[in-house]
């Protein structure tokens, strides 16, 4: 109660505070479920826009495949097998034909459980500075498409890294009519990932054994106005039984991507629910520089969920994988994702946006407190708490104390 | 000390002006004695203080743009506030000094408005080359004369208003300062938008612009500060009076016989506000990211905590005279606040509810923290006590306030609210103990209104018995005689209304701090 017993408490619960810090960091890293990844570029023929990385991550019973591909439209497959043998089959005569339908397929193709695809389609470009016009529901002044399917993408194997699990498809528009390709590209950066755990660098996305995180880079493309906008659209394709829906997860927490409260996501129901459904997500935040902090951060927005009427346009390997009829036999879904507030020209002054999705199988991961933040919590209610008890003792005592030893003095 | 008996003995009221030759007859608005000049003094006198109240939250208006424009992160622009508390930790000890004895009240004030006029234009000038560091210079001379000015306008009050009007116009001041931040806090958004409008883009010299129009309520403050010396001195012509003075000592050598109490509530004093003030200089974008309020939203529930403290304070101020038990009050205040930072951190509740209460918490807090210092300090260590207490908490805020800046960017603000939190604890723990503390040395900070009323009756009564023992005696014994523990309750008087020199009334020095009241 004294003076001395005034310093100690702040400083042990400093002290306390780093070791439950450092221990908890060690406890995620190590734990969760493993899965033995292999990265691998698919060999075709000689030519600069064949580029398939395979991706295979095998668990107990179960292979997750991801396809990536930039043949035509930037496309990944997401196959689950309940099987460690099944493996990748590729007709490559056939896949780079006209019509490249069932030139992609897995061995044994009864062990696939679940498929879906999700395919980067377009990137638009807008005004966007005018805010009245946009509130009053008028359409944004776009520019020109640029169309992914159209671009020349550089060859994946080299940027292959087995040991970071990474990969990355570069690529220029060919035609680009305005030259804003001079100096820029859009990149698909890809990333695998052996067992859950957490990124290290924003939007620090919380992964599991199950996902993959895919990230889209604008590096140096010019605008073409002075308050550009640019817009991704993601084509999803998901099996007829299920259907893709869109959520949007509000947290209380953004420890981990600091000012950022929205975590959006678009969760497949499946018809089978004995195989967890599968997820896109992504944090609406998009960042401005290669280093992401929260000074550099752009706002990202999403439209809703297309859903009615809406057809896959090719080329891309979904149509290899699920056939031409895939608009009959599938139920395809569409999302548009912009880029950039009203305020801020951010990707103006850097000419550099990243934006990063993690897509995977099961439920997707959702964040939670960190043991830190739980400790200071703890330590910080408890301590008047248990004070307030302690000298509430102690004042009883004394009173005791007191009273036998002086007379009332009225 | 200085010379309480001599002035004890002066008559407070008349006699001096006998000395004065006889005046012509002036209209009332032109006269010093009457009520019309005073009044129109004191409207100088709250605008005086309007140019730094309004300007000193202009970072917290403009967070957003002054981030986007000048390309710093979170800790950096919270730097801005760090900046204008540096220079306070070593002046706050000299404020009194410079006013009464190197520069007398109307130079000081001058002097310093002058200070907070080009600390914001250098502050301005800073955005407008895009010089960062310039307008961190521009803070910190801003700082220097923002604090002392609040001093120098409090001596012009107590000098001007001394046994008339005087709380009146102590609470009029501060609700002039939080007006100033309140139409602060919702007008400089507009005026951005207005000058982004006239330049047709953003960017640093658009913030510039616009830091320089609000710039223009601190010539309005100096300006102020001229009619005010004027005014002042034709009064003292007229009146025959002296200049004002603050009428604080500070010792420093007086810190080593501080109480535990004393420290313990410096710790709840320099935990709270290390807790509100630099959430409100970074709340504007919590709201609109969290709760995705528009900015206009967002500027005026940042500024409610001002607006609430407008009314709610002479209200609390009353009742906390009228009830007592300080402690209880601080600990209410305290827990309130915690709660409200905690809805913040945990829930999605509408923060209206949350910030209402933080604004409610805060009046009430400072009702009944700032007396508390003058009941468990004598009276001659009154203004080293208050000093050292703005000197630290200047220290904390301005720490905090890059801690802050540094967690936001790393952490976010959910750890952010939860280090606020932290923060608040701690001063709950210090009030916990200084609950305990007051009980078990019978202290009376906790006693109710009545058991004052029935010691100040007490006290009445000695008091009237060594007057007569001094009349008595022409050597002035009472003034030979030791301070005793009687002596030491005048505090009490003096806030009851007893007759003391207006310099040891406690909350006269109290008041004369800002940041302890703000």
């Amino acid at each position: 109660m004294g003076g001395s017993g005034l310093l100690p408490p702040p400083l042990l619960l400093l002290r306390g505070l780093w070791l439950l810090g450092s221990f908890s960091g060690l406890l995620a890293a190590a734990g969760g479920y493993r899965r033995q990844v292999t990265l691998q570029a698919i060999p075709g023929l000689n030519s600069s826009s064949t580029n398939l990385l395979h991706v295979r991550a095998v668990g107990q019973n179960d292979t997750l495949h991801y396809v990536w591909s930039s043949i035509g439209a930037p496309t990944v497959l997401l196959l689950y097998t309940q099987s460690e043998s099944s493996a990748l089959r590729v007709n490559w005569t056939k896949l780079l034909s006209a019509s490249p339908a069932g030139a992609i397929w897995i061995e044994p193709p009864g062990s696939v459980v679940y498929s879906t695809a999700i395919v980067f389609t377009k990137v638009f470009e807008y005004n966007g500075a005018n805010v009245s016009a946009l509130s009053k529901g008028q359409e944004e002044p776009f520019y020109p498409t640029y169309d992914l399917a159209g671009f020349s993408w550089q060859s994946v194997n080299r940027t292959v890294n087995q040991t970071a699990l990474t990969a990355r498809f570069q690529g220029v528009d060919t035609s680009d009519p305005g030259g804003a390709f001079g100096n820029g590209t859009i990149s698909f950066q890809v990333t695998a990932y052996e067992q859950g755990g957490r990124d290290g660098p924003l939007p620090c996305l919380l992964h599991t054994a199950n996902s993959s995180k895919v990230e889209f880079i604008m590096d140096n493309v010019a605008p073409r106005g002075n308050s550009s906008r640019f817009m991704l659209e993601v084509v999803t394709v998901e099996e007829r039984g299920g259907r893709k829906r869109l959520q949007s997860v509000r947290s209380i927490d953004d420890e981990y991507t600091p000012t950022i409260f929205e975590m959006a996501q678009l969760v497949s129901e499946s018809h089978n629910n004995s195989i967890g459904p599968s997820f896109f997500q992504w944090k609406t935040t998009a960042y401005g520089s290669r280093e992401a902090s929260r000074e550099n951060a752009i706002r990202c927005r999403y439209r809703p969920l297309q859903t009615a009427n809406q057809t896959l346009p090719g080329p891309s390997i979904a149509h290899a994988y699920f056939g031409e009829g895939l608009g009959l036999s599938h139920r395809i879904a569409a999302i548009n994702i912009s880029f950039g507030g009203e305020d801020g020209e951010i990707y103006a002054e850097k000419g550099y946006l990243s934006w990063s999705a993690l897509l995977g199988f099961g439920t997707p991961p959702k964040d939670a407190f960190s043991p830190l933040v739980m400790t200071i919590v703890a330590v910080a209610m408890g301590t008047p708490v248990v004070l307030l008890l302690a000298g509430g003792l102690v004042v009883l005592f004394a009173r005791r104390k007191r009273h036998s030893q002086y007379q009332p003095i009225n | 000390m200085g010379e309480p008996g001599g002035e004890e003995e002066r008559p407070l009221l008349g006699s001096a002006h006998n000395d004065c030759p006889q005046r012509r007859a002036l209209p009332a608005l032109c006269d010093p004695r009457r009520l019309a000049h005073r009044l129109l003094v004191l409207a100088f006198m709250c605008f005086l203080g309007f140019g730094s109240y309004f300007c000193y939250d202009n970072p917290a208006a403009l967070q957003t743009q002054v981030q986007r424009d000048m390309k710093v992160n979170t800790a950096t622009f919270m730097a801005l506030y760090a900046w204008y508390s540096w220079p306070n930790v070593v002046l706050c000890f000299f404020g009194g000094f410079l006013i009464d004895r190197v520069f007398g009240i109307r130079l000081g004030t001058i002097i310093f408005s002058s200070f907070v006029c080009v600390g914001q234009v250098i502050f301005a000038m800073g955005a407008l080359f895009n010089a960062f560091w310039l307008m961190e210079a521009g803070r910190f001379v801003f700082g220097i004369g923002g604090e002392s000015l609040a001093v120098a306008q409090n001596a012009y009050a107590v000098s001007w208003f001394k046994g008339k009007e005087l709380n009146l116009v102590f609470g009029l001041q501060l609700s002039m300062a939080r007006i100033g931040s309140t139409v602060n806090m919702n007008i400089m958004g507009w005026i951005y938008s207005r000058v982004q409008d006239l330049l047709g883009s953003t960017g640093h010299s658009t913030l510039g612009f616009t830091l320089m129009i609000g710039g223009v309520t601190c010539i309005f403050s100096l300006i102020c500060a001229l009619i005010l010396a004027y005014l002042d001195k034709r009064a003292e012509k007229i009146l025959c009076k002296e200049q004002g003075k603050t009428g604080e000592v500070i010792k420093l050598t007086d810190v080593k016989d501080f109480s535990l109490s004393l420290w313990l509530i410096f710790i709840i004093c320099v935990c709270y506000y290390a807790a509100v003030f630099p959430f409100i200089g970074l709340g504007k974008v919590f709201f609109i990211e969290k709760f995705k309020f528009s900015s206009q939203e967002a500027s005026a529930i940042n500024s409610i905590v001002y607006i609430i403290s407008a009314p709610m304070s002479p209200v609390f101020g009353f009742l906390v005279d009228k009830l007592g038990r300080n402690i209880i009050w601080v600990m209410c205040a305290i827990v309130a606040t915690l709660a409200s930072h905690i809805m913040l951190a945990f829930t999605f509740w509408n923060p209206w509810i949350a910030m209402c209460m933080l604004g409610v918490a805060y009046s009430l807090l400072a009702c009944a923290l700032w007396p508390m210092v003058a009941f468990v300090v004598p009276e001659h260590q009154l203004g080293t006590a208050y000093g050292f207490m703005q000197s630290i908490q200047n220290l904390g805020l301005a720490i905090i306030a890059i801690a802050a800046g540094t967690i936001l960017d790393s952490r976010g603000y959910l750890f952010l609210e939860v280090f606020f939190s932290a923060c608040i604890c701690l001063s709950l723990i210090a009030v916990v103990m200084l609950y305990f503390v007051n009980h078990l040395t019978g202290g009376d900070l906790n006693w109710s209104a009545k058991k004052r009323e029935k010691l100040q009756k007490l006290a009445a009564a000695e008091a009237e018995s060594r007057e007569k023992l001094r009349r008595q005696n022409e050597d002035d014994l009472a003034k030979l005689q030791p301070k005793n523990d009687f002596s030491l309750r005048n505090r009490y008087l003096s806030k009851l209304g007893a007759q003391l020199p207006d310099n040891y009334a406690s909350y006269v020095s109290a008041l004369a701090h800002r940041s302890v009241l703000k």
